[in-house]
């Protein structure tokens, strides 16, 4: 317990250290915080309230304009933040459990079991992610299932394949040898020593699922197979705000600021985690 | 001399290296270990020194020839589980010979709670019985490997492998990687544990020096075959094969 008192003390004094990381963390957090007052208090008005006229331009009304229906897009703006952070992270979440799982199994089996795993993960990997969302969507329906299913599918390839990566390096540890001889089972020995050991893999890759998952949402709900009307999501605004581009921009910049800050500081983490666990790579921003 | 602990004999290990392409990592290997006794293994890289430790600890399948621990021939199916406990390995690089995430306690108890059952905490007090003797007080229980040496990481590996009181210990290159000061301690504190423990030992190292300290006999491997194998004075002494002079005369 000491001891991991000590490593996180350790890792937020040089996560402080880091000035880009640190605006990286203060943006997502802004986020958050800001979809959670939203919704909470109702601060910025109901997203399904008509406030003034059509498509006004950023006013004391309405902060960030008003859309084709005379809607303000600030309370819409925070609602489609949360249901495209909330779906994500629970997609990514239920990815970093599956890929996790077959990660250290093929990792540790090795050989046929291996094999298999991530040969169905390479089928997977090789269809353009939005392909495979948009299969997804003639299965399931549209509607947000869909919209978690197909993050799942199109994160867990790639996370799976990263995660066998590490757990075989681990594998092949004189621990692990040690470990087998002495009798060890093979459950014990994935809980024990591979899982422990790849943690800092799957932080990784879950940052970055993060982001693909954000913008599967996106172009999910902008071909109008995700989220659907009268609930708002980054997707779901940015296509709604595309027809009336010329008119309106606002209605079209502001998720669309969003949607790229939120990817790039969700980037920034993920390389700052990389770095710390994986020292050797080089980060790829700066 | 009394019944040896392990017994090869006439092991073959081919690998397949694909397109019909094979290694041939023992070559008709026969040896026997008694009680209480060290084989030194030595051979340059390449030779089938780890092999032979594999094969010895039933942790690989001979190709073919027999395999004696303890008087049985090894199982065709699950070789391990029947020897859990029985034998242990200390391996060679100390960087990763512990779990980098468990405490030195929690690394030392594991191979009894995988025997006994029971969670690893509960072997704790055996696990400290057993770090004194390696020389390690009380207050390296709860530390990570990281915040250990070379040489005290090792001095760990050897307290993991003796909590079960194993009959055979293989020590493959266990202290090729350490300093050669902090390695006169190691060797010396193997010593005196074959002594109180009486396990037999396989003394596996491309170091002859390192092997003349330890070793009651000497096998001398050369691409898969034994080309010497001899009491380790009179190896030392007076070497009969070519190579084994060859060896020698690099010490
Ligand atoms: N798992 C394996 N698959 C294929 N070839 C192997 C394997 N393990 C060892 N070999 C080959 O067998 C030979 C002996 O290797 P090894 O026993 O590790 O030698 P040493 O320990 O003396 O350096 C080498 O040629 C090595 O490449
Ligand atoms: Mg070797």
């Amino acid at each position: 317990m000491k001891a991991t008192a000590v490593r996180v003390r350790r890792a937020l004094a040089m996560r402080s250290g880091d000035g880009l990381l640190r605006g990286a963390v203060w943006v997502l957090l802004a986020l958050v915080l800001a979809t959670l007052v939203g919704q909470l208090t109702g601060a910025g008005g109901r997203p399904d309230a008509i406030v003034g006229p059509r498509l006004q331009p950023p006013g004391s009304g309405w902060l960030l304009g008003t859309d084709n229906l005379g809607r303000s897009l600030l309370p819409r703006l925070l609602q489609g933040i949360g249901t495209t952070l909330l779906l994500s992270t629970l997609a990514v979440a239920c990815t970093a459990v599956i890929s996790t799982a077959l990660g250290v199994v093929a990792g540790y089996r090795g050989g046929r079991t291996a094999e298999l795993i991530l040969r169905i993960g390479d089928v997977l990997y090789s269809f353009p992610a939005i392909v495979l969302a948009v299969l997804v969507a003639a299965v399931l329906g549209p509607g947000r299932t869909t919209a978690l299913a197909a993050i799942v599918l199109v994160t867990v390839p790639l996370m799976t394949r990263m995660v066998g990566v590490a757990a075989r390096a681990v594998a092949r540890r004189e621990f692990v040898t040690a470990a087998r001889i002495s009798g060890v089972s093979a459950p014990t020995i994935m809980l024990r020593h591979i899982l422990p050991n790849v943690a800092g893999t799957v932080a990784v890759q879950g940052t970055y699922a993060l982001s693909v998952g954000i913008l599967v949402e996106g172009g999910l709900s902008f071909l109008g197979y995700g989220v659907q009307l009268p609930d708002a999501s980054l997707g779901l605004l940015i296509q709604e705000g595309g027809l009336y581009m010329v008119g309106a921009p606002w209605l079209i910049v502001a998720p669309g600021v969003v949607l790229v800050a939120a990817i790039m500081a969700i980037n920034l983490v993920g390389d700052s985690l990389r770095d710390r666990f994986e020292p050797r790579e080089t980060r790829s921003l700066v | 001399m009394s019944e040896p602990v392990l017994e090869l004999d006439d092991v073959r290990v081919v690998f397949k290296r694909g397109r019909g392409h094979t290694v041939t990592a023992m070559d008709g290997i026969s040896f026997r270990i008694a009680a209480g006794e060290t084989l030194g293994l030595v051979g340059e890289s390449g030779s089938g020194k780890t092999t032979t430790g594999a094969v010895a600890l039933g942790l690989r399948r001979p190709t073919s020839g027999t395999v004696r621990f303890l008087g049985a021939a090894q199982g065709r199916r699950r070789p391990r589980g029947a020897r859990a406990g029985a034998v242990q390995a200390v391996l060679q690089n100390p960087h990763w010979s512990l779990n980098p995430r468990l405490a030195v306690a929690d690394s030392v108890a594991e191979p009894l709670a995988a025997v006994e059952a029971g969670r690893l905490r509960t072997h704790h007090p055996a696990a400290l019985r057993i770090l004194d003797q390696v020389g390690l007080p009380a207050s390296f229980a709860q530390r990570l490997p990281h915040e250990l040496s070379g040489g005290q990481r090792q001095r760990v590996a050897i307290a993991r492998a003796l909590i079960t009181r194993p009959s055979f210990i293989v020590f493959d290159e266990a202290v090729s990687a350490l300093d050669v000061s902090v390695q006169a301690h190691i060797l010396n504190l193997i010593h005196d544990l074959q002594t109180e423990h009486r396990f037999a030992a396989l003394f596996i190292s491309h170091d002859l020096a390192a092997v003349r300290y330890l070793a009651h006999r000497v096998a001398v491997m050369r691409t898969g075959q034994i080309v010497e194998l001899a009491d380790a004075h009179r190896f030392y002494t007076a070497p009969r094969h070519p190579y084994s002079r060859q060896l020698l005369e690099t010490l």
